[in-house]
């Protein structure tokens, strides 16, 4: 067939759809895929219902006249798909399109399509195009969908397309439908197929380079310029450094205000802050310090007040001492809670989208915000991730030094520590490269001090290192990473202390890592020669890629499985083991006292090495027991005449006589087969050895 | 099917690579549909049964035989030998009956003990067809006579110098009913001898229902098969425009085995001799 053939049969007109049924589903699925995208506010709702108007007086319009559909109709379907597709190109090709500017025109594209051709539907192939443009949009508001309520939508869209498809079945088979097993069975394999895919597949990652999205939310702008604000949960107010308002506040870590304070850990909640959208997990660093005090982190270069000025996306200037190396990560932070107005990254960023003109950068490479972050604020950051290996930073030497005044502060100290020292010493003494005694050191707080947030605030004064390493060992991140960074300082090393949060829970499906008050974290940040600030944690392990879906799904189980007691789940299953074994006992007990005379003559017989054979009736089976039960005995052979005249001839004996029957049977024994001086096979009579015959 | 994998791919393609999760989902719930919907019905087809409960034993070619089919499940069946309309059997929905008719058209006169048909089914989602070829035995051999064609002349068998016309119907069956003058051209069998002697005049036989003197008809094939339809075709309507004139007819056909020679009552049998009969020598 050429070319020309395939697209002559292809349009010419199919047989006009008449199931009412199948073009409500459609209709359900295209309503519900406008609603979906409304949610996302990739349309307005307003926008939106004269959508799901248009459609449904489209699909009555084409039902009607599927027959006949009016010549006119297919120009002015023409004509309105090709005016929308003409309207998007104009909307995109904007030069300040974003990828909102083209998510959103492609949304109305898709139901302007969408609602034009609801008028001219009229057979069955048409419709699946419905469907299938259907799922088009959905995939479209998923696109910008970043929590679970969508599959509100996903659930009411696929319902929707499956009973379409089903009614297409339906039609397409002359009015058969499917039972209810069958379509129990479709659903159930359709869904565990997509479940399967699901678990294999890669996580999805950010591949392509476009204008992202950048939103201002509800944060308010802060009224002085390049100042810390919203640690306390209050977008724009000021905050305090190290003086916590309240010890339970969403994002109010102590370390997201100007200095950290390691003498306490505020309770921070578990709500969720923010969800990030990266193609690989990371330390999303706030803040770093410099200047150790004995209790608290400070930062020896102050944030300027001379902002960045630039249009979004923000060419970031390279943190002083740091050195571009390793791979580009993009990451979208989607704000979920008024937090600090710092901008998050992963490790070194270098560009950034970011909904205002202007933004104030310190030299050490922290980021704030003029805005205060609130709920529905979205930027995105493009970082250098650094691919060195350990081999790598073992050999580190390259040209670039640390600037010397730089050098000097990431070396400080407020006092000497001498024990700190010396355990760092005695700890390193066999290693001769710095990243092997900063894996010594991290190996040994490992294995000598214990994680907890359960502490008392230490008191004023104390220094937080001595009273960690020296004391009982017990202490938060904060304070486990200060020891290393002491004693990394004490051996010479360069060291600052970051602060910002883990990666957070990965949800597969949304494909965001969701980060939550609690999971404000602190570590050490290294200075190596040639590769600049690397990321230690002696508490909190970063895996190295987006873990799958399938491997999240099976931590999740191994979590839940792990949660559930298991003395509760042995008595379950011991108690569920003895119910089987009750079912299966009352299903084998011989119903009546005919068949447990039967299966008593069986087990004699079975005993005495007569199983009775698959042909034979009990009668006869009776008679051949009777032969070795005892001389001229009949015992099995009246037992078995009045089970025959009980279940064949209705002639049931007095209970008495059954009771006395069965206890009969279960006296009367066969003699054994005898075991020496003939030859028989299973159930037959013995055969002296002399009489086999011989061919 | 192949355009389904195509737009998987390229969904896939897209998902993997816009970093959004749901629409990875959607594309993995869209898979599974097509999945279900391309591999659905080969399942549902390689498991169907389908037997046939009732066939007639003949029929004539070009005009529809009705076989009466159950199946347990929906399917499309499309007569292939003999050829048939499509139509779908099975039960509509659970509970309702579950046997259908098929309808087939014979193109040419044969014995089928068996009919061919594809049943196809598309269940559960109308994406894709899946389509196996099935044989299943007829209960009876179906006969099917070919056309009736339209009566050609039976040649008279040349007279054997005696007078007699052979092809006139006998006098001799029947129930005898008298004697009548002789008229020219009865056979001299049916002289009455001794009304002769009474009468003086030559007298013969009368019967009250005088039988007919069965026709042979001898029919050759030809090895082409369309000549072969319409010399059948011929047959058939001559053989039927004999017994419509009350005759009895002998059908003989000339085959590789010989000439295979029967009495022929009705249409019916004619019809089954014709469809048995294969070409000559």
């Amino acid at each position: 067939m050429s070319v020309v053939d395939a697209v002559r049969r292809a349009n010419q007109p199919g047989v006009p759809e008449d199931s009412v049924r199948l073009r409500f589903a459609c209709l359900g699925a295209v309503v519900v895929a406008i609603a979906a995208c409304a949610s996302l506010e990739e349309i307005t709702w307003t926008t939106a219902v004269g959508a799901m108007v248009l459609v449904a007086a489209g699909t009555a319009f084409s039902h009607a006249t599927r027959a006949r559909p009016p010549w006119w109709i297919k120009v002015v379907v023409a004509v309105g798909a090709i005016a929308a597709c003409v309207w998007f190109f104009h909307e995109v090709s904007s030069p300040t399109a974003g990828i909102t500017s083209v998510v959103n025109p492609l949304t109305a594209l898709l139901v302007a399509v969408l609602a034009v051709h609801s008028f001219h539907v009229p057979s069955r192939r048409d419709l699946l195009f419905t469907l299938g443009a259907s799922a088009g949009l959905m995939a479209v508001g998923g696109a910008l969908a970043i929590d679970l309520r969508y599959g509100l939508y996903v659930v009411a869209w696929a319902c929707c397309s499956l009973w379409g498809l089903t009614e297409m079945w339906t039609s397409a088979s002359g009015g058969g439908r499917i039972r209810a097993s069958g379509l129990v069975l479709a659903l159930g394999a359709t869904s565990m197929m997509a479940a399967a895919v699901f678990l294999v597949l890669p996580a999805p990652v950010v591949s392509s380079r476009v204008d992202f999205i950048a939103r201002a939310g509800n944060g308010g702008s802060i009224g002085e310029p390049g100042r810390l604000a919203g640690d306390s949960g209050i977008a724009a107010q000021l905050s305090r450094p190290g003086s916590p308002a309240s010890r339970i506040r969403v994002g109010g870590y102590l370390g997201f205000a100007g200095s950290l304070n390691t003498a306490l850990r505020g309770n921070l909640g578990n709500a969720l802050v923010m969800q990030v959208r990266s193609q690989q997990p990371s330390f999303w660093v706030g803040e770093t310090f410099d200047t150790w005090q004995g209790q608290s982190w400070t930062e020896s270069q102050p944030i300027p007040t001379r902002p960045l000025r630039q249009s979004s996306p923000f060419l970031l200037p390279i943190p002083e001492g740091d050195v571009p190396f390793g791979q580009s990560d993009l990451q979208t932070f989607y704000i979920a809670s008024p937090t600090a107005n710092l901008v998050f990254h992963a490790e070194s960023a270098s560009e950034l989208w970011f909904p205002s003109g202007k933004l104030y950068v310190a030299r050490n490479g922290t980021i704030v915000s003029p805005l205060g972050l609130g709920s529905g604020s979205i930027y995105t950051v493009d970082s250098q991730v650094s691919t060195a290996t350990p081999a790598q930073l073992r050999t580190a030497a390259g040209p670039i030094p640390l600037p010397a005044g730089l050098a000097h502060q990431e070396d400080q100290l407020p006092h000497p520590y001498p024990r700190v020292l010396a355990l760092a010493r005695s700890v390193t003494a066999h290693d001769t490269t710095t990243y092997d005694k900063v894996q010594s050191l991290i190996h040994w707080i490992g294995t000598h001090t214990r994680y907890s947030e359960n502490i008392p605030p230490l008191p004023a004064g104390a220094d937080t290192v001595d009273e960690f390493l020296f004391g009982n060992r017990v202490g938060f991140c904060e304070q486990i990473s200060t020891s290393l960074a002491v004693m990394l300082r004490s051996l010479g090393i360069p060291a600052r202390e970051a602060v910002g949060y883990v990666p957070g829970s990965y949800d597969p499906i949304t494909d965001l890592y969701e980060v939550h008050a609690d999971d404000a974290h602190a570590w050490v940040q290294v200075w190596f020669p040639g590769y600049g600030w690397q990321n230690f944690d002696p508490t909190a392990a970063v895996p190295l890629s987006n873990p799958s879906p399938g491997a999240t799904a099976l931590h999740d189980v191994g979590s839940a499985l792990g949660r559930v007691p298991p003395v509760p789940v042995v008595v379950v299953l011991v108690f569920a083991g003895l119910g089987a074994l009750v079912v299966r006992w009352r299903r084998a007990r011989p119903a009546t006292w005919g068949e447990r005379v039967a299966r008593l003559a069986e087990r004699a017989g079975r005993r005495a090495g007569r199983p009775r054979r698959p042909s034979e009736t009990l009668g006869e089976y009776a008679a051949r027991l009777d032969e070795r039960t005892g001389p001229r005995s009949s015992t099995w052979t009246r037992l078995a005449s009045s089970v025959e005249a009980s279940a064949y001839g209705g002639h049931d004996p007095p209970r008495s006589a059954q009771r006395a029957m069965v206890e009969e049977a279960r006296r009367t024994r066969v003699r054994p087969r005898p075991l020496d001086g003939g030859v028989a096979g299973a159930g037959e009579a013995p055969v002296p050895v002399g009489s086999v015959a011989r061919d | 099917m192949v355009a389904g994998v195509v737009i998987i791919g390229l969904w896939w393609l897209v998902a993997h690579n816009a970093g959004s999760g749901w629409v990875q989902v959607l594309g993995d719930l869209v898979f599974g549909a097509l999945l279900i919907g391309l591999v659905g019905p080969f399942v549902v087809v390689s498991r169907a049964r389908i037997d046939i409960r009732s066939a007639p034993g003949d029929g004539t070619a070009g005009s529809p035989v009705s076989v009466g089919v159950v199946s347990r499940g929906r399917l499309r069946i499309r007569p292939v030998e003999p050829p048939g309309p499509e139509v779908f059997v099975g039960p509509r929905r659970r509970g309702s009956p579950d046997d259908a008719v098929v309808t087939l058209v014979p193109e040419r006169r044969g014995v089928h003990r068996a009919v061919i048909l594809d049943i196809a089914s598309a269940a559960p989602f109308a994406l894709q067809w899946w389509t196996r070829q099935v044989r299943l035995a007829l209960p009876s051999d179906l006969h099917v006579s070919p056309r009736c064609g339209r009566a050609q002349p039976v040649p008279v068998r040349p007279d054997e110098g005696t007078g007699d016309i052979l092809d006139r119907p006998r006098a001799d069956e029947g129930l005898p009913r008298g004697a009548r003058p002789y008229v020219p051209g009865d056979p001299r069998r049916l002289v009455h001898w001794r009304a002769t002697a009474h009468a003086g005049v030559l007298m013969v036989r009368e019967v009250e229902r005088p039988a007919a003197e069965p026709v042979t008809v001898t029919v050759e094939l030809p090895a082409d098969p369309e000549a072969a339809e319409r010399v059948a075709e011929g047959a058939l309507g001559s053989v039927v425009g004999l017994l419509q004139g009350g005759g009895s007819v002998l059908l003989g056909t000339r085959e590789p085995s010989g000439t295979v020679l029967e009495p022929v009552a009705d249409r019916r049998s004619a019809g089954r001799r014709l469809a048995r009969a294969v070409a000559g020598p």
